[in-house]
């Protein structure tokens, strides 16, 4: 063969094969660029899964975001056959496969196999399907929704169907990292959201123990100390009645009343603070006069308060009170009580009511010694006492005063007095008032026409 | 002539205690510690033509609520009843109120009070075979409810009618709670028995005009959460 007839030939196969290699430079280069958008759309997907999540204290309210960062795998490619069913744990891991305690979501009914394939795959904490080793068969992703790495196991299952597989077992592994990755982010979320629940839920729990304990330390001792004084009084009155002078014995009987007057203040405090402290309290609201709750309180505490130390000033026109009668005048009867016990023995005490902008002030003032600054701030607290050896009581009737003083929406402080004596101070919101009354009906006629009575 | 009470209470140390109090002041004490014991005390009292004058009804009793007494009394009898309550809640007095009784004592209580309020309501009963209170006299104040004249220490007092109406209600039944419902039902009308806060405004008119310190009366009471009650007037 003549080498020069050859030569196009050569040639020809030459520029075959460069134009060959060059399609296939051409189709890596494409293949790697479609990869790289891919990768880059899919670290987009994780990183908008994750801020969602992060920002979120109910993650389960966001699995329908999850649903579409897995449904979006298909893309570029549509893939109409896609299909993503999730399981997720409310909470702890139920001990049977109980639907209560799970939230699922997508194609509804479910299909009995991936339902059984779901919970296998949430208590196993393994992935099966394609590439995975496991179950291979199977048409379908089983992937665990990790938490850290897998050791907490697990806290869901997401079922992956896609409409055609990669056929690059590469592309295929990659598919599901991603996949994986992104249940994983949910999976920590819940994790997360699990174990807060579980310190808050502790938390309360300690809250509620420490209360319990308090208050049991409280009856074991303001309970035995009245209670001590009762039965000596009692006892002495029993055993010794014929030897006792009668003003011995007025005195032992006027002890015993006394005592039993404080057991029962403290046995009604007692009751009110634990259920102002239940949860589903309900308050008797109505409108109610400042004026009138100071002088049902002057009255209960005249019994105690012979000398008339009390003094009341009420401002005139003040607005009505959206409020429960009877809480508001346990706490001003508890803050009376308190400044005739602390507030010197001679000296005056007073109620006084006043209006600001917005809010009503009743304050009960003593020019008693007033209270030592580090224990300003524990005041309120169940069961302290300004003195622990001075007067009882003191304690559970404050605390009793701020928690009616908050459910009403109000505040309860403390405040110094300029010349000596401690004020405390309820402030409570005033509401929008009500339409003001109107006579009543059939009375215009008569002789004494309404409002001829101004003075 | 020696008043009769019934006294219906289950706990052996507080019906002793009672019900020596009682007897020191002079009553004659039918002891019960059961609903049943108080049907058979109240109809051998009755069949031999001496019905108690008052009854003290406790309301938790072993063999039912004392409220079913109150029930079965108020059918045929217009005698006095006191309930003797251990729940301190408001919703409960009201009730027992509207239920027919006349007053509730919320344990514990002294024996004084028990004793002021046995007082009282014996007095209403006794008043009620009579033509009605038109007079009511107390630490300055008088009211005369046929006149339609109200004095304090001497000088006339200017009402409006709807004042007047008010205090006339509280006096007629003078030494008891009269509950906000009924006031507002009786001065204003049925439909107004939720307004409240009528009777906050119209009390504080009346409590300024009448009360030397309207910020502590000494006759225009305020029973928080119930009503309001107008202190016993002077003997006449």
């Amino acid at each position: 063969m003549n080498p020069a007839s050859l030569l196009p030939w050569l040639l020809a196969a030459a520029l075959l094969g460069s134009a060959a290699s060059l399609l296939w430079a051409l189709q890596r280069l494409r293949q790697q660029a479609h990869r790289g958008t891919r990768l880059a759309r899919r670290a987009v997907a994780l990183r908008r899964l994750s801020e969602t999540l992060r920002d979120t204290d109910e993650p389960l309210q966001q699995s329908a975001h999850l649903q579409q960062a897995l449904l979006a795998l298909a893309e570029p490619d549509p893939r109409p056959a896609a299909e993503v069913t999730l399981l997720l744990l409310k909470d702890a891991l139920p001990a049977d496969n109980d639907e209560l305690a799970v939230l699922r979501l997508g194609p509804d009914p479910v299909d009995a196999d991936v339902q059984a394939g779901l919970w296998l795959c949430l208590r196993e904490c393994v992935a099966f399907g394609p590439g995975t080793g496991r179950h291979e068969q199977q048409g379908a992703w089983y992937l665990p929704l990790h938490s850290r790495g897998g050791r907490q196991g697990s806290s869901g299952a997401a079922c992956l169907v896609l409409g055609r597989w990669p056929s690059d077992a590469h592309e295929v592994h990659e598919l599901r990292a991603h996949a994986q990755a992104l249940c994983d982010q949910m999976g920590q979320a819940l994790h997360r959201a699990q174990a807060a629940r579980a310190t808050r839920l502790a938390r309360e729990e300690a809250q509620a123990h420490k209360l319990r304990n308090t208050l049991l330390a409280a009856i074991s001792h303001d309970y035995r100390t009245p209670l001590a004084t009762i039965l000596g009084a009692a006892s002495a009155l029993q055993e010794q009645a014929d030897r006792l002078s009668v003003e011995q014995r007025r005195r032992l009987a006027t002890s015993i009343a006394v005592e039993a007057e404080q057991l029962s203040r403290l046995t009604d405090n007692t009751l009110q603070l634990a259920r102002l402290d239940a949860p589903g309290l309900v308050l008797r609201m109505d409108w109610e006069s400042a004026e009138e709750l100071v002088g049902a309180v002057l009255r209960r505490v005249r019994v105690r308060d012979p000398q008339r130390r009390v003094r009341a000033r009420v401002e005139p026109g003040l607005p009505l009170l959206r409020c429960d009668a009877v809480l508001l005048v346990q706490l001003l009867d508890n803050l009376v009580d308190n400044a005739l016990k602390h507030g010197g023995d001679e000296a005056p005490v007073e109620i006084r009511v006043r209006q600001l902008p917005g809010s009503v002030v009743l304050a009960v003032r003593d020019r008693g010694p007033g209270v030592a600054p580090g224990l300003r701030e524990h005041i309120f607290e169940v069961f302290q006492r300004g003195d622990a050896s001075a007067a009882r009581g003191a304690g559970v009737g404050l605390a009793v005063c701020r928690a009616i003083a908050h459910a009403h929406g109000g505040e309860l402080a403390l405040r110094l007095r300029g010349h000596g004596g401690a004020s405390f101070e309820c402030r409570l919101p005033v509401a929008e008032q009500p339409a003001s009354a109107p006579a009543a009906p059939g009375m215009s006629a008569g002789p004494l026409a309404e409002g001829a009575a101004a003075p | 002539m020696t008043l009769t009470v019934l006294l219906v209470e289950d706990d052996r140390e507080l019906r002793g205690t009672l019900r020596a109090g009682l007897e020191v002041e002079g009553y004659r004490v039918l002891a019960a510690a059961s609903l049943a014991d108080a049907l058979a005390l109240w109809s051998h009292a009755a069949a031999s033509g001496q019905p108690p004058a008052l009854v003290l009804l406790d309301l938790g009793l072993p063999d039912g609520d004392g409220a079913e007494l109150l029930d079965r009394l108020r059918r045929d009898q217009a005698v006095p009843v006191l309930v003797l309550s251990a729940r301190d809640g408001d919703g409960q007095k009201i009730s027992l109120l509207d239920a027919g009784a006349d007053d509730y004592l919320v344990k514990p209580f002294s024996l004084g009070e028990l004793l002021a309020r046995i007082r009282v309501a014996l007095r209403r009963r006794g008043r009620a075979l009579q033509p009605a209170i038109t007079h009511y006299a107390r630490a300055g104040l008088v009211v005369d409810l046929a006149a339609r004249r109200v004095t304090l220490n001497a000088q006339a007092v200017h009402l409006t009618p709807t004042e007047f109406k008010l205090l006339a209600r509280l006096v007629r039944s003078a030494g008891q709670v009269v509950m906000h419902r009924t006031l507002l039902a009786e001065v204003w009308g049925a439909e107004f028995t939720a307004h409240t806060h009528y009777l906050r405004l119209y009390m504080g008119q009346l409590r300024a005009k009448l009360e030397a310190e309207p910020a502590d009366p000494q006759i225009l009471l305020t029973e928080p959460g119930v009503g309001y009650r107008v202190a016993e007037g002077d003997e006449p």
